[in-house]
């Protein structure tokens, strides 16, 4: 077996995974900041009971987040340990900020907002919600940043053939950077609405109790979704701009690209230059989901006197297109990373020359059992959740009230 | 500025080991068969520290990948299996931890509970393994790759690894001590008194292995700091027998967390200017300097991350603070 296919695989497999998880993340958190703070706002009690119930769905969802998150740290080391060589000066800058800083913090903040409840001033529980919220789009925009580069390297120089940092500025601004930032973060708003509007939707539908709460979340999810989808289509669109220049051989042929290809072959020497057919296939089922979940504007005056609801249909559609959204994100993704192929970093590092010397042996070992473990862990999750989503909000165990106790707080024992 | 940046990962992999050691401790003291208040009453004493333990971790290994990519790249690759190991063992009982209270049926809550062992006890052997391994060098060629993943099967790692298994028991243990209840600490106080005889002989076992392999005695080249390592670990295991005796949980916490924090220190210090040294060809050997990123990067991740350090400190600081003290039955549950 072929070392630099398995390491491939592998880091599709997981990053694919990460990113199912990830995505519902990122959006959540924007939804349940908004919650909190109008229950801050408001006083009233359904905002509390919302953000006890999305906050335990988010909360769950955010272990795999964890969990495959730091698996993908580690294979950079472990299976492109030539990454790091020729280019880890360049690449390993976001990287480094968005572990040490975004992570770093997101996960202290999100451990004392679980168990803050009832403990923490109502304020100060708030606002590190606030926290979580903010480092978790701070560590998007640095992998996006990371990301950027590879597909369109900048800000470097060579010296002995290792990429140097000359500009960091320019990484910043990187044109394959800003529209894909918004893009990404653009789609996880509309997976957590359209989330939040299928579980809600089936709730609806099998009329359990809360009818008002559900009604309530059905509404924030679906605007959600109608206000995020067209600046999704437009960022998505803007893409095709930078991305047709700066690499013209990712969709499709023309002049450009047979320059390139001509380019590369004097200085790389001949080789295949051109991605996978793989790697369009799905762009265009992306651009159809688009366009579908566009569609919720011919839904949207069915709010009025809650005919989306009497009429049952349109929960039934809300609740069908759940899957839609979650395709999409893994379609784009692989229409972006197989199509830089076959570069790690486009133009400069060939993938061959990237992985790790790594026995294959060894590698499929790997490949197996981490796709077999976050697999299992994946799916175990997704049946928790939809557990939990089914069970209502009547009394999630996040931010549930201590037993009533004589005992007050004691004193602390560090001496 | 490359020796801020050593500095600081090590800081940072040496607070996982004691914070993490803590998890994996108790995780492992879930094996011992406990009712299932026993278990809830441990894992709500880990409860809010749990997430912000395990991001020292992330965060060594973003320094690492920034600061020392050459590093990393060799690092993670040369000790493949002690890594995969480790990193199986951190997933599950991250994924453990958070998703064992989640069904309600107490058959599930066992079997999550026997994920969590299972993940404390490979993470703590796959970081053992790989402090071993560096102490002992590895095959790294004159191209600046590692040769095989062979090197890392000897005694002297395996007895590092089981060392390192008995250290983060007694923290786990020392740790339950602290943050019990109070009817509840004595028995977790016997329990790591109990442990302290079997890390003694493992840290022994693991001294006698790494002194008459002449690998480690060819890599180390202050064999001074590397003698002092298993009697300052000594030194700290009998200071906290000592300290629990005196029921001064405290004191005990601070010497097992001394004795996770020191292999990082000392096994640095050790092999310093070196990172990893190569046993078939000593020129080829990577010293820090060689490891670290070009200038630029430093200082740019200097002036980045830097000031946002107390930052980062500060929040974790407050954690600690907001949940300090003995647990209750007011104590916040949810894992
Ligand atoms: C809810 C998910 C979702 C939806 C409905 C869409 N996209 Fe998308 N798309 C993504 C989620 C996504 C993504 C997963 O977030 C990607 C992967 C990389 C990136 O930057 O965003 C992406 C990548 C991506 C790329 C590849 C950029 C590159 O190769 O560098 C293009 C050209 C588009 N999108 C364009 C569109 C258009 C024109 C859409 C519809 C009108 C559209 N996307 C809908
Ligand atoms: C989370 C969404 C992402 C998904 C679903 C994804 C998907 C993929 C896929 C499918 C491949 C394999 C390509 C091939 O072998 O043909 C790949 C490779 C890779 N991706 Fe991503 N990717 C994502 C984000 C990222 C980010 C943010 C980075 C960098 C920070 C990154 C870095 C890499 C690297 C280094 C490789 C290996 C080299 C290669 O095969 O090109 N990916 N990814
Ligand atoms: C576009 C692609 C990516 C996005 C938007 C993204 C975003 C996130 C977010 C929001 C989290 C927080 C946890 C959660 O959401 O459940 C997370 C976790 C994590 N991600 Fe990613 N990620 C991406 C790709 C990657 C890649 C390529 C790496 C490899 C370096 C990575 C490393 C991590 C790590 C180590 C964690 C765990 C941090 C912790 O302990 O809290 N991510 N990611």
């Amino acid at each position: 077996m072929d070392p630099l296919l398995l390491a491939r695989l592998q880091f599709a497999i997981t990053t694919s995974v990460h990113f199912l998880f990830v995505v519902v993340t990122l959006g959540l958190v924007t939804l349940l900041v908004g919650l909190q703070t109008a229950g801050f706002v408001t006083g009233k009690p359904v905002y509390e009971r919302l953000t006890r119930f999305w906050g335990q769905l988010y909360v769950i969802n955010y272990v795999l987040g964890i969990a495959t998150g730091i698996v993908m740290e580690f294979q950079f080391g472990l299976n492109w340990s030539g990454l790091s060589r020729y280019v880890g000066n360049v690449f390993g800058a976001p990287l480094a900020m968005e572990t040490l800083v975004a992570f770093f913090l997101e996960s202290t903040f999100l451990g004392m907002w679980i168990f803050g409840w009832h403990r923490l001033r109502r304020g100060v529980h708030l606002a590190l919600l606030w926290g979580v919220a903010l480092t978790a789009y701070a560590s998007a925009f640095w992998i996006m940043v990371a990301n950027a580069w590879l597909q369109h390297p900048v800000g470097y120089e060579l010296r002995d053939g290792v990429a140097h940092l000359t500009d960091f500025g320019a990484l910043l601004t990187n044109p394959t950077f800003g529209f894909a930032f918004g893009h990404v973060v653009l789609a996880a708003l509309v997976t957590g609405g359209m989330l939040m509007a299928a579980v809600s939707a089936w709730h609806l539908i099998r009329r359990t109790p809360d009818f008002l709460l559900f009604r309530k979340s059905l509404r924030l999810g679906l605007i959600t979704v109608a206000l995020t989808v067209p600046a999704l289509q437009g960022f998505g669109f803007a893409q095709f701009g930078p991305v047709g220049q700066l690499q013209p051989t990712k969709f499709g042929g023309g002049a450009d690209r047979d320059a390139l290809v001509a380019e590369w072959t004097a200085r790389f020497g001949p080789g295949d230059y051109t991605p996978p057919v793989l790697s369009n296939v799905g762009l265009g089922f992306m651009i159809l989901i688009g366009f579908a979940l566009g569609c919720v504007w011919l839904l949207l005056p069915l709010l009025w006197r809650d005919w989306f609801i009497r009429l049952q249909f349109p929960l039934w559609l809300v609740l069908f297109a759940l899957p839609l959204p979650f395709v999409a994100v893994i379609l784009g993704w692989i229409a972006r990373e197989v199509g830089r192929q076959p570069w790690v970093a486009y133009g400069l590092l060939p993938t061959g020359q990237a992985v790790s010397p790594v026995h294959p042996g060894l590698m499929l070992t790997s490949l197996v059992g981490f796709s077999l473990l976050l697999g299992t862990l994946a799916v175990t999750n997704w049946v928790l959740l939809a557990r939990h989503a089914a069970r209502g909000a009547h009394d999630p165990a996040l931010g549930r009230p201590p037993a009533p106790d004589t005992d007050h707080r004691p004193d602390p024992v560090f001496a | 500025m490359e020796l801020v940046w050593y500095a600081l990962l090590g800081l940072f992999f040496a607070t996982y080991l004691v914070l993490g050691g803590y998890d994996y401790g108790v995780g492992l003291l879930l094996a011992r068969g406990a009712s299932p208040a026993a278990r809830r009453a441990a894992l709500n004493a880990v409860g809010p520290f749990f997430l912000g333990n395990e991001v020292w971790l992330v965060a060594a290994v973003g320094i690492l990948f920034g600061a020392f990519p050459v590093l990393e790249g060799e690092l993670l690759s040369g000790f493949y299996p002690a890594v995969l190991g480790a990193l199986t063992g951190v997933v599950l009982v991250t994924a453990g931890v958070q998703l064992r209270s989640r069904p309600r049926a107490g058959s599930a809550r066992a079997a999550w509970d026997r994920v969590v062992v299972v993940g404390s006890l490979l993470a703590a052997l796959g970081w053992g393994a790989l402090l071993g391994g560096l102490l002992q060098g590895l095959p790294l060629r004159a191209d600046g790759h590692v040769a095989g993943v062979g090197h890392l099967f000897t005694p002297f790692v395996a007895a590092a690894a089981l060392a390192m298994l008995a250290l983060v028991a007694v923290q786990g243990a020392t740790f339950l001590t602290l943050r019990l209840p109070a009817a509840d600490a004595p028995s977790a106080g016997r329990l790591a008194r109990g442990l302290m005889p079997a890390a003694l002989v493992a840290v022994a076992a693991a001294t006698v292995l790494g002194l008459l392999s002449d690998r480690v005695r060819a890599a180390v080249t202050r064999p001074a700091l590397a003698v002092l390592l298993p009697l300052a670990l000594v030194a700290a295991l009998l200071a906290a027998r000592a300290a629990l005796g005196r029921g001064r949980p405290g004191v005990a916490f601070a010497a097992t967390s001394a004795a996770l924090a020191l292999p990082v220190a000392l096994v640095g210090a050790a092999l310093w200017p070196r990172l990893l040294v190569s046993t078939v060809d000593p020129a080829a050997s990577l010293t820090v300097a060689d490891a670290a990123a070009s200038g630029p990067t430093l200082s740019l991740l200097g002036w980045l991350a830097l000031p946002l350090l107390p930052a980062l400190l500060g929040f974790q600081a407050m954690c600690w603070w907001v949940f300090r003290g003995r647990t209750d039955g007011r104590a916040p549950v949810y894992w």
